[in-house]
């Protein structure tokens, strides 16, 4: 686009300096015309005899050279060449003879502008000879301070007036880019504004479309999912009871295990499905407690790891919050931590600006960077790196972020220099 | 304690999945429980009329009459208690349930054993606190500033704040609030934890008690609150207020 721009003006530059060179050549063959005719006229007049005599009483204006001779001159200058013939011709013409029987007749001319020299060799009607070497003055096609300040004022007002107009142009498309990202960062984004020139409400319309499309299609896995979860819940109460007939302690034992499992993802399918929290109401809880709570009973069921589960941090914090919601996103962390990472080190910040942060950190192997932001991706497991056997359908963090989300806050997972993950939560207090 | 825990308890259990009710049934007299099950509330309202019942467990997803409604009415009926089977996720449910008056709840899919262990609970708890209950379902415990609210499973601390708890520490801390100044044996308290805890029983009860000493901020080696009593036993040394 700049290229462009500039070579345009490249292009402009060159015409006028072109025409300018042109002008100038115009002027000064006719301006060496004006001063060489009067001497041609003059010896022309003179008889010739006392030519020499004339001549040489005469003032001959700077640049100028001019001999008397029987022959044309001995010059190693070529011939003017033919575009430039008819401008030095046309000039000495302009010079006034006065009486048409003094006209040369012949004329020879050798140089031009480009040797800076030239020679016009007059024939006179008497015979004889008059050599005029003149020096043009040098083409100057910039010479001008005015010109290069217009100049310099109409580019740089081309090039102000393209930008802004090529930001104009381009500005619906950014916010478009920007709506893409946003959705594909969350599906409930807000719709793009349908407003500006029409090519730009088509656009917008279309993509509120695509974006309508892509959440009921979205809502509806969501709902079949909801409702697969409702009617497992009778097969699997079935079966626990069922289990609870089966006189082999282990193998009872093992399938009450698998059925709890079960159960673990129907109820993340369910919460995930349906946003219990709307339902339930706000009220001051304290944060400390909660996330000692967790601890404790991730710790009773897992005993094994209950060492490896600590907080550390005020003794007391008091946030605004829907309890049973808040518990569950934090709740998800903490066993995220325990399953993969084999530990779980909740500390917590006190607030500042009105913000409380809590990190969770594990000794797992962390997550690959590149995926670092897709596991927020419902249904999203990291199979390749991470242990199987820890159950889950995979929307834990989704379930976590989405809650924390509807509190003002957010979660942000990192990989620790040292190893392993680390999601910091903020919460408004 | 009480009457009838002399002869086994008779329990109604009103669930639409005939195959649930037959092996909630089955299970339930395989450990002493006699049941009587029905598939809704006509079925219900007929059994009710023509037994003796000590305890009710009642889906609360019933054909016909909401599990709800049928609460409403068994409450208008007598001070039985009713254990409430919640579908999962159902919050507004579970509220909407506790405060009708049920006495607890479970979601499903239900663990069988932690049902026996709420049964057994709200029963001793029943025939321990008969003469409160016909003062009319309780909404919150005072005492000492902190306040246990049964209807939302919550403790709210004197400012307020609700303080969480585990499903054991609340069944605890109501067990010890309920029967405030009288000493709780650990065998009692066991019953209450049963089939919630994975790990050790025997160890379950003091790490309960002393996690519920740190919330409610009762020092453990001086506690004021949740006194232990020598020859194993806890009680809870404070006037408790009904709201």
């Amino acid at each position: 686009m700049l290229a462009g721009l500039a070579l345009v003006q490249i292009a402009g530059l060159t015409i006028h300096a072109l025409d300018r060179i042109d002008i100038q050549r115009i002027a000064q063959s006719r301006n060496l015309g004006f001063r060489i005719i009067p001497i041609y006229r003059l010896i022309a007049a003179t008889e010739p005899a006392r030519r020499q005599a004339v001549l040489s009483e005469q003032r001959i204006g700077p640049g100028l050279n001019v001999q008397l001779s029987d022959n044309p001159p001995e010059t190693l200058l070529a011939e003017v060449p033919r575009g430039q013939q008819s401008l030095f011709r046309i000039g000495v013409n302009f010079g006034g003879l006065g009486d048409p029987k003094l006209r040369w007749t012949e004329l020879r001319l050798y140089g031009g502008f480009q040797a800076r020299e030239v020679v016009y060799a007059f024939r006179m009607p008497q015979g004889g000879w008059l050599n005029v070497a003149a020096e043009p003055e040098p083409i100057r096609p910039w010479h001008s301070p005015a010109f290069l300040i217009a100049f310099l004022l109409m580019t740089l007002t081309a090039a102000a007036l393209t930008l802004w107009a090529v930001r104009r142009l381009t500005a619906p498309v950014r916010v478009l880019s920007a709506a893409a990202e946003a959705l594909g960062r969350d599906v409930n984004a807000a719709p793009l504004p349908e407003e500006g020139p029409t090519e730009t409400i088509v656009a917008a319309v279309a993509f509120n479309t695509m974006a309508a499309r892509i959440r009921r299609f979205v809502s509806d896995r969501t709902e079949m999912l909801t409702a697969i979860g409702h009617d497992l819940r009778t097969p699997i109460t079935r079966l626990k009871l069922r289990a609870e007939f089966i006189d082999d302690d282990e193998l009872r034992t093992k399938i009450l295990g698998d059925l709890d499992d079960m159960e673990t993802m129907v109820s993340a399918t369910l919460a995930f499905g349906r946003d219990s929290q709307i339902t339930e109401p706000v009220s001051s809880v304290d944060l400390v407690e909660l996330l000692r709570t967790i601890l404790d009973e991730t710790g009773d069921a897992n005993p094994e790891v209950a060492d490896r589960l600590t907080y550390s941090g005020p003794a007391h914090q008091t946030v605004r919050a829907r309890p049973v919601a808040l518990k569950r996103a934090l709740a998800n962390l903490v066993t995220n931590a325990e399953s993969y990472g084999g530990s779980a080190r909740v500390t917590m910040v006190p607030p500042t600006d009105g913000t409380v942060t809590v990190t969770i950190e594990d000794d797992g192997p962390g997550i690959p960077a590149e995926e670092i932001d897709r596991v927020f991706e419902p249904f999203r497991r990291l199979e390749q790196s991470r242990n199987r056997e820890t159950g889950g359908v995979g929307l834990g963090l989704p379930i976590a972020r989405n809650m924390l989300r509807a509190h003002g806050g957010d979660v942000v997972l990192s990989n620790r220099p040292d190893g392993g993950l680390k999601a910091r939560v903020t919460l408004p207090v | 304690m009480l009457q009838s825990m002399e002869s086994p308890p008779h329990v109604l259990v009103i669930d639409d999945d005939r195959e649930i009710r037959d092996l909630l049934a089955r299970f339930l007299e395989k450990q002493q429980i006699r049941v009587t099950a029905c598939r809704d509330g006509k079925e219900a309202r007929r059994a009710w009329t023509n037994g003796h019942y000590h305890l009710v467990v009642l889906d609360l997803m019933l054909p016909g009459e909401s599990g709800l409604d049928l609460a409403r009415w068994l409450r208008g009926q007598s001070d039985v208690p009713i254990v409430m089977l919640t579908a999962m996720g159902e919050e507004t449910d579970r509220i909407i349930g506790l405060e009708l008056g049920a006495d607890d709840y479970l979601a499903k899919p239900f663990n069988p054993r932690e049902l026996l262990a709420r049964i057994r609970a709200v029963l001793r708890r029943a025939g321990d606190t008969a003469a409160s209950r016909t003062e009319g379902s309780t909404r919150g415990f005072r005492f000492g500033g902190w306040t246990l609210e049964p209807t939302r499973r919550r403790l709210l601390n004197p400012d307020a704040v609700e303080v969480p708890l585990t499903g054991g520490e609340y069944d605890l801390l109501l067990a010890l609030v309920e029967r405030a100044n009288r000493v709780l044996t650990r065998d009692m308290l066991l019953d209450l934890l049963r089939g919630r805890q994975a790990g050790p029983f025997d160890r379950a009860i003091d790490v309960a008690v002393s996690r519920l000493r740190r919330k409610l901020e009762d020092d453990g080696r001086n506690a004021q609150l949740i006194k232990t009593v020598r020859g194993g036993g806890y009680v809870l040394a404070a006037t408790v207020d009904r709201a």
